[in-house]
């Protein structure tokens, strides 16, 4: 078997409310996998039940081969978790937190205190090991808490929002952090609102809106499929004299948008705009001064499934303009 | 690597252990296990001893009692609120352990906390008071089944979705005040009418009372052995009771 996670018509009810709707999906061993999804979509219940904090209404899931509902000691033993707040014991000091973790996993006393000295100089809190956390910084109690997911040695890491809230220093620590643990073996399984980081770092990537899987795929050929939002950025010196009319009318021009003193061409066929800007500009003795292609990102990917602005977690308030109008806006205000 | 070699009784045991030292690190002097577990139990004492005409040797075991029933009883709404708050009790539900080791060491915080403060009250009054304990095996008994049976009481109510001790102390104490005025605290339960005596056994203080009473010489209305069976049951009936209510939770989430 090749996969770490599996889960199979995973649901979740409240009462009424159908928060997690039938889903299907596998993480493969050793991939970071991404789960994407807005607030409310069922990232937080998905994860929940694949770690044993909730119990699904409907569906299992398996963890390295073992079923979290009828064995979950066994699949537990598999897994460190990272939630979105870390819950660190603050009374106690960095030690005793990691101490305390490895008793939890029953893990021999010498062990326990190797396992706990390694990690403590990996994630360069060695020297403050006999502090109280309550006294640490954000990101240093996010280290802790990743630190202790990681005392019994498992074979999947699960991180939800690992880098929300925390300073750009932390963040890049933490994300350098994951891609070494996965480098070693660890499948992660990452919970992120941040689209970036998911593009950056994840193998694949799932969207869940409404508690449905909208997608899972790798991040480019998810990107690939909205292949409308292509398009190319252009600057002319001197400025045209009425640029959008003239440029409108561009063979496969499905839509022009100005940026500043740049165009925005979208497009299904870049490489034909460029040959009739190429013309265009010769024709009308203006200096092309920038020329960009720009491909649809993940988070068009994101929102043109979700049918919401990952900055705002809203619906649009323009969704009666067209999709490639949207994303230029949303590039805008970036 | 996790130690795959080890029983599994002998794990959950472990484990239960290491949950109970972190709880007594981490909450026994805490604000609220300071209030309800020592400073509730004695203030009440002296608010009700202060003026009777009973010598003081005859209510060192109401104060043994209560500071059995209230100091066992806190720790659980104490921790568990607390815990669900900082999301720490989530760290429980994800480890190798079942959810059964992790509530008997809760448990077993409340009764070390219950018991270890409950011996104080018995050396002051050998001390200063002259009791005496004629039988230290009812001392004994009183002691583990009533921290037993109280700590599983406030582990039973620990499962009300609360994320602050007072959401629980605040229904755990609808049932605490006014079990003192059926268990023959402040009343002996042979003065009582009969009707009050029928629901005064039903009361698990009423046997903490007894035991005491027993223990250090004085006089019971129900006798040893009826007390320490009730007492039993009570054990039983909150343990599997705070239980289920505890995985009925655990559905809900």
């Amino acid at each position: 078997m090749n996969n770490a996670i599996e889960a199979i018509n995973l649901t979740k009810c409240y009462g009424d409310l159908l928060a997690v709707d039938h889903i299907n999906f596998e993480v493969k061993k050793g991939e970071i996998f991404g789960f994407l999804g807005p607030n409310g979509a069922g990232k937080t219940t998905t994860i929940r039940m694949l770690t044993g904090i909730s119990l699904p209404t409907e569906g299992t899931a398996t963890i390295m081969e073992h079923d979290i509902g009828r064995h979950p000691i066994e699949a537990k033993e598999q897994m460190g978790i990272v939630p979105d707040v870390s819950n660190v014991y603050n009374e106690l000091s960095a030690w005793d937190n990691l101490i305390f973790t490895g008793k939890l996993y029953d893990m021999p006393k010498a062990s326990r205190g190797t396992r706990a000295e390694e990690l403590l100089r990996m994630f360069g809190l060695y020297e403050r090991r006999k502090e109280k956390v309550q006294g640490f910084s954000r990101g240093m109690k996010r280290r802790i808490c990743i630190a202790m997911a990681l005392m019994n040695r498992s074979s999947i890491l699960f991180l939800d929002e690992p880098t929300s809230g925390l300073d750009v220093q932390s963040v890049l620590i933490i994300r350098d952090l994951i891609r070494q643990l996965n480098q070693q073996g660890l499948t992660i399984f990452l919970t992120t609102h941040n689209i970036e980081e998911a593009s950056q770092m994840c193998d694949r990537v799932a969207i869940i809106n409404h508690g449905k899987i909208a997608a899972i795929d790798t991040p480019e050929k998810l990107k690939r499929t909205l292949e409308s939002l292509q398009s190319v950025e252009v600057a002319f010196e001197p400025p045209p004299q009425d640029p959008l009319k003239d440029l409108e009318k561009l063979p496969d021009a499905s839509k022009v948008v100005k940026e500043g003193d740049k165009f925005r061409i979208f497009t299904r066929d870049p490489p034909a705009v460029l040959d009739s800007l190429w013309k265009y500009s010769q024709n009308n003795r203006l200096k092309l001064i920038t020329v960009n292609t720009v491909g649809p990102s993940l988070e068009d990917v994101f929102v043109k499934l979700t049918g919401i602005s990952p900055a705002t977690e809203e619906k649009p308030d323009n969704a009666g303009r067209g999709e490639a109008e949207r994303m230029a806006q949303r590039r805008k205000t970036r | 690597m996790t130690n795959v070699h080890s029983s599994h009784y002998g794990r959950e045991i472990r484990v239960a252990w290491a949950i109970a030292v972190k709880d007594m690190r981490t909450y026994y002097t805490k604000p609220p296990s300071l209030m309800f577990g020592i400073l509730f139990p004695f203030s009440l004492f002296l608010s009700f001893s202060i003026g009777t005409k009973a010598p003081l040797v005859a209510q060192i075991p109401i104060l043994i009692s209560q500071t059995l029933f209230f100091a066992s009883s806190s720790i659980g709404p104490v921790v568990i609120p607390t815990e669900r708050a900082n999301q720490t009790f989530d760290r429980f539900l994800t480890s190798p352990v079942s959810l059964l080791s992790v509530l008997i060491g809760k448990t077993l915080a409340g009764i070390i906390y219950g018991a270890g403060i409950s011996v104080i009250p018995v050396l002051v009054g050998i001390a200063f008071f002259g009791s005496q304990v004629i039988s230290l095996g009812a001392l004994l008994i009183c002691f583990v089944l009533s921290s037993l049976a109280f700590s599983a009481l406030g582990i039973m109510f620990a499962s009300i979705p609360g994320q602050t001790p007072g959401q629980v102390m605040m229904p755990l104490n609808f049932v605490r005040i006014p079990l003192l005025f059926i268990s023959g605290v402040y009343t002996p339960i042979h003065e009582l009418p009969v009707w009050m005596q029928a629901v005064s056994m039903l009361s698990p203080l009423t046997h903490t009372v007894e035991l005491a009473r027993y223990a250090t010489g004085g006089e019971t209305f129900f006798g040893p052995t009826l007390n320490i069976a009730i007492l039993t049951v009570y054990t039983v009936a909150f343990l599997f009771m705070g239980i289920r209510f505890h995985i009925m939770n655990q559905r809900k989430e």
